[in-house]
């Protein structure tokens, strides 16, 4: 290993100890996956005991990610690279912006965890370690630019995820579920390798710039265009199966549905903002390729392709949750149709030296923050209705008003707030999106506005429907008893959800300075690149 | 503090507090702190808090009056000034802001607004007190909620009146819509799921429309600026450079970059002329709300099914700021959409005027009757402002505050009859004069200013519209079709109001209302001011209406002719 590293020239230069430092908070949750595993060796099988491990490891990361970001934010680390060197694994104020809110919410998850099943669960091991190991693949997903670690990344989350889904084997309807989105995501990844040999073949590199230059080109001179094309869409088929964006999004309602609450909760919002990131990451490095910013309207067909298919999502999204009689299951829908919304601001593709260049970016960063308290606390109220009532059904929430007013109420906060109505977040999510829109002032730019707030429109309808049951009708089913930490908790995401309408000026502020640099193309000698040590051995080998 | 600090950018807090002190702010506000208030008390004391919040809001509004008899005493011409954007109790503050983006927390007051307001706060303080015997509080349930709602309501309404920043305006218009279907929703009749859901999604389909003016609006004006050079001194404001786009309803309207702009017909939304597109998309807004044919089928079930104060509160006040929408923002900022369009808006209004009144001469349903009324009443509204003349606009505003009078006194009329008889059904009624005499006088005044009987408050707006639209007849020869017509619908509300007050009130006194009681001491009281109002607005319509709007609804008006006498 040393005589290794003492060859490869590649690491020349390179401190390790602070590259170790940048990656700590998923190094932290590796290690605390592994101390999870020893768990059962050493202290026993507990519930409470491997959950505090576990709370230890997330808040341990947090703060290593929080450390980690105020160097980023510094302007230490920056910078995406755009040479054909660039590595396996970045650092920039993306990548860690993202950890944190994913560390947050993986918080919240647990806790939420610890409220329902700690008492009950005899395979907590198992579940924090299918938990931690999706987690680390999507830190690993919005580090990257590169092929080969993006398909690991993607194989990394969803591997974990397929089991957590099927977790509770007696459950029929949860190994269905597990079964259906196994095949899917086999299917799909297949579908992603195929396309990425293509792109390798192609440009003869793994690295997204340099298949990014050759695309461009292709585009541009209509050389070798159909193969790249198709390449790349087999790409773009991988991802979108993660964001479960139209037409890959079959999987979605049946996981969500027969998964336990906790596991859709968390696969709700981790993985579809995950796979958006990486999405609007490979964006980023095909707007950063283009040389002068006239030129990016040679890129239209890809941003109207993303469009489209986030309109499709959206729409899709919206009608299908109409007749759902399953919450679970109408969340499901809308967690589709906000993928939806968040690809919008995805389809935003301006040139790194536009006056706009973040807008989109930071949108999508502020809405995945204010969607992450939405599902929390939407999921939070369905988790503990769950656990008195044992269903999930539309007729479970009646009369909750009266039956558990705690939690009647932060739920209406969070369903307007997934509606996108003032005074709640979720209005300001969506109208940074349209901003980033409006900013392009181009027909695709109006089109994606005036779809995003129709389907506002349609959406209404079925979350009202919940809010129906729980406010206006009341059938005298008995009063609900729940968890007092969980109604702490549900109540403190509606809090949020309010301040944060109230502070939609410092999460600009914040979300644009986790993006400000990111399309940075002077940096990148700063860079914390892993460097092209391990794709050189690759090349070696075929010649 | 430390919220308030934040929320506003964040320098100089106290000195922030301070200008945000403003007499706008504490009338806007006073509701949502009573609301707080609600929130903590115990529950005996929370009528008493909410109609006591209420009654001090509109008490304190009424200081605005001070704005006419200070130095610059006078009627509004004297007061505003001579040019359009002379506003009072200005306050900006930055709220949302970014490189690009400029979103201010902006209010104030000029002659479109200050009616409007003190409209709403007496609206409210009547509504609010005619909530106190409601039938649910016998059983003793959501009591709290429902004052808190009713007040947060209040701030929502009184914020549309005087925002001047659109991104504000919209968060106001939204805030009211969660309340509302509340109101309407849990403690509304029979079908008030249905309505209430019915209010919400017709109202949030012209807000979603609305929404998209306001990115466009806010893009297109930023590309004007562009244009000019990236540098365009602001209209109105002393040493304020625009650079980039700007919310500000002020600006949008009276900037010569962004109107001339605005109004090019190169100017292409969607390949669409930009100003005829968004003056529908914001006319559409304004129009389900106002209601219009035919936009409006989600008014009767609304009003129908609302607990008594709330419908006074929608018929009263919601209803006007539809109107008050087309004169702040769709004819000052889109004036050559406004021409474009004139002839359709016309007859879409007579259209309503004629349908609403022969709806309700159809109804059965006392309440319902009430509510298609107001659909033909708001028709006039439109077609006062859709010929675009002097007469036109000020009778139009004079039919919103007639109506905003009227229309009220009418429900609670209704809720007074129907908390005794427990049915609306007009052909059960009969003889209700004779059993409660002073409750039939107070329904016979409250009637006829409906009707529009000259010396009512009703007449003159209606009149004022007619000529408005004969005035018309000189550039739009249509005009003198349409003003016949609608004349002749004068007929048909005569009729519907004749004949319910013969059914009702008239006759032969019947044995099942035999043991009624006569209105209590409260509902004189909740009646007695509107009662009087009706009658004042209609003998003296010049000192109480026309003196504190005129001025700023002839600067409106020349301001779109102005603009519509530029088109080549």
């Amino acid at each position: 290993m040393t005589m290794c590293l003492a060859q490869s020239n590649a690491w020349a230069g390179i401190d390790v100890t602070r590259h170790l430092f940048l990656f700590s908070p998923i190094l932290a949750l590796i290690l605390t996956m592994l101390a999870i595993v020893a768990c059962p060796i050493i202290v026993g099988r507990s519930a409470k005991t491997i959950g505090a491990v576990a709370v230890m490891g997330i808040i341990a990361s947090f703060i290593l990610a929080l450390r980690v970001a105020g160097e980023v934010s510094e302007g230490g680390v920056s910078g995406l690279s755009t040479l054909p060197a660039a590595g396996l694994l970045l650092v920039d104020n993306l990548s860690i912006a993202f950890q944190i809110i994913l560390l947050a919410f993986m918080g919240g998850v647990t806790y939420l965890w610890w409220m329902g099943s700690s008492d009950s669960e005899e395979n907590a091991p198992e579940f924090f370690i299918l938990l931690f190991g999706s987690a680390v693949g999507m830190a690993l997903m919005v580090s990257t630019s590169n092929l080969l670690m993006i398909a690991l990344a993607i194989e990394t989350a969803s591997l974990p995820s397929y089991a957590m889904v099927g977790f509770d084997k007696r459950d029929r309807r949860g190994a269905e579920a597990a079964l259906k989105y196994l095949i899917f995501g086999a299917i799909s990844a297949a579908i992603m390798l195929y396309g990425i040999s293509l792109l390798y073949g192609m440009s003869g590199s793994l690295s997204v710039s340099v298949v990014a230059k050759h695309c461009i080109e292709a585009l541009a001179t209509g050389h070798d265009l159909v193969i790249t094309m198709v390449g790349l869409m087999c790409l773009l088929a991988g991802i979108a199966f993660k964001v479960s964006a139209f037409p890959f999004h079959f999987w979605c309602p049946d996981a969500f549905e027969g998964a336990k609450v906790e596991v859709t909760t968390w696969l709700s919002v981790a993985s579809k903002s995950a796979a958006l990131i990486l999405l609007a990451r490979l964006v980023m490095v095909f707007c950063a390729s283009i040389s002068a910013p006239e030129a990016i309207g040679i890129l239209s067909p890809l941003a109207w392709g993303i469009g489209i298919m986030a309109v499709m999502t959206c729409t899709l999204g919206n009608f299908a949750a109409y007749k759902q009689t399953s919450v679970k299951r109408l969340l499901a829908y809308s967690s589709i149709a906000h993928a939806g919304y968040m690809l919008m601001a995805v389809a935003v593709f301006v040139h790194p030296n536009s006056e706009h260049s973040q807008d989109g970016i930071s949108a999508l960063l502020t809405y995945i923050a204010i969607y992450m308290f939405m599902n929390l606390g939407a999921f939070g109220v369905v988790s503990m209705v769950v656990w008195d009532t044992g269903s999930d059904k539309l007729s479970s929430f009646t009369g909750l008003l009266r039956r558990a007013p705690l939690l009647a109420i932060p739920m209406v906060v969070c369903l307007m707030s997934l509606v996108g109505l003032p005074p709640f977040a979720g209005f300001i999510g969506k109208w940074w999106i349209l901003v980033a829109l409006g900013q392009l002032n181009n027909t695709l730019g109006w089109f994606l506005i005036i779809a995003a707030v129709f389907n506002t429109l349609i959406s209404l309808y079925y979350y009202m429907r919940i809010v129906v049951h729980m406010t206006l009708r009341d059938d005298g089913q008995p009063a609900l008893s729940f968890p007092l930490g969980g109604v702490a908790l549900v109540n403190l995401c509606a809090i949020v959800l309010l301040a944060m309408f109230g502070l939609a000026q410092p999460m600009k502020t914040t979300s644009e300075q986790f993006t400000r640099n990111i399309f940075d193309t002077t940096t990148v000698a700063k860079t914390a690149v892993v460097d092209a040590a391990t794709i050189q051995p690759i090349e070696s080998v075929q010649r | 503090m430390w919220l308030a600090l934040v929320v506003t950018g964040g320098i100089d807090p106290l000195n922030r507090i301070d200008i945000a002190m403003n007499t706008l702010t504490i009338i806007v506000f006073l509701p949502a702190m009573g609301a707080l208030l609600c929130l903590i008390a115990p529950k005996p004391m929370i009528r008493s808090i909410a109609v006591l919040t209420s009654l001090v809001t509109f008490l304190f509004s009424l200081t605005l009056f001070s704005i006419y008899f200070g130095s610059d005493a006078g009627t509004s011409a004297d007061v505003f000034g001579s040019t359009y954007g002379a506003l009072h109790h200005v306050i900006r503050l930055p709220w949302i802001t970014t490189d690009s983006i400029n979103i201010e927390f902006f209010l104030g007051i000029d002659g479109l607004g200050f009616p409007l307001i003190i409209l709403t706060t007496l609206v409210s303080f009547l509504s609010c007190w005619a909530s106190w015997n409601m039938e649910k509080w016998k059983i003793g349930k959501g009591i709290r909620a429902y004052f808190i709602l009713f007040l947060l309501l209040e701030t929502g309404m009184l914020g549309v009146f005087v925002s001047l920043d659109f991104f504000l305006f919209y968060i106001f218009w939204e805030l009211m819509l969660l309340p509302m279907y509340f109101l309407i929703g849990v403690w509304g009749g029979e079908r008030r799921e249905y309505a209430a859901i019915k209010f919400f999604l017709f109202t949030l389909a012209g807000s979603v429309l609305m929404l998209i003016a306001l990115v466009a609006m806010f893009f297109y004006s930023g590309d004007a600026i562009a244009q000019a050079g990236g540098e365009v001194a602001s209209a109105y404001q002393e040493n304020v450079t625009l650079t980039h786009g700007t919310f500000d309803l002020i600006e949008l309207a009276t900037n010569e970059t962004i109107q001339a702009y605005f109004s090019s017909p190169v100017t292409r939304f969607l390949s669409i002329k930009f100003a005829p597109l968004m003056f529908a998309f914001l006319f559409i807004g304004f129009a389900i709300k106002l209601p219009i044919v035919p936009f409006h089928t989600w008014l009767p079930d609304a009003h129908v099914q609302a607990p008594t104060p709330i419908s006074m509160i929608l018929a009263g006040v919601l209803l006007k700021m539809g109107g008050y929408g087309f004169l702040r923002l769709c004819y000052p900022i889109f004036p050559t959409g406004a021409e474009f369009w004139a002839f359709t808006l016309a007859v879409i209004g007579v259209v309503s005027i004629i349908y609403g009144a022969l709806c309700a001469m159809a109804q059965s349903d006392f309440k319902k009757l009430v509510a298609y009324s107001s659909i033909s009443h708001m028709g006039f509204v439109l077609l006062g402002i859709a010929v675009m003349t002097k007469a036109g606009f000020q009778g139009a505003m004079f039919q919103m505050i007639a109506h905003g009078i009227s229309s009220p006194m009418c429900f609670f009329l209704v809720g007074v009859i129907y908390d005794r008889a427990h049915h609306r059904e007009i052909n059960r009624f009969g003889g209700l004069w004779m059993t409660m005499p002073k409750y039939g006088t107070m329904a016979t005044i409250g009637f006829f200013a409906s009707l529009g009987l000259p010396g009512m408050c009703g007449f003159i707006g209606e009149i004022w519209v007619l000529l408005g639209t004969f005035d018309a007849g000189s550039k739009y020869p249509w005009a003198y079709t349409l003003a016949i017509i609608a004349a002749f619908s004068v007929i048909l509300t005569a009729g519907y109001i004749l004949w319910l007050i013969r059914r009702v009130y008239l006759g032969k006194e019947k044995e099942e209302y035999a043991g009624f009681s006569d209105v209590s001491g409260r509902e004189i009281m909740i009646l007695a001011p509107m009662a009087l109002l009706a009658l004042v607005l209609g003998i003296f319509p010049m000192q109480t209406v026309f003196d504190f709007t005129n001025g700023t609804l002839d600067l409106v008006l020349a301001h779109v002719t102005n603009a519509i006498s530029m088109i080549p």
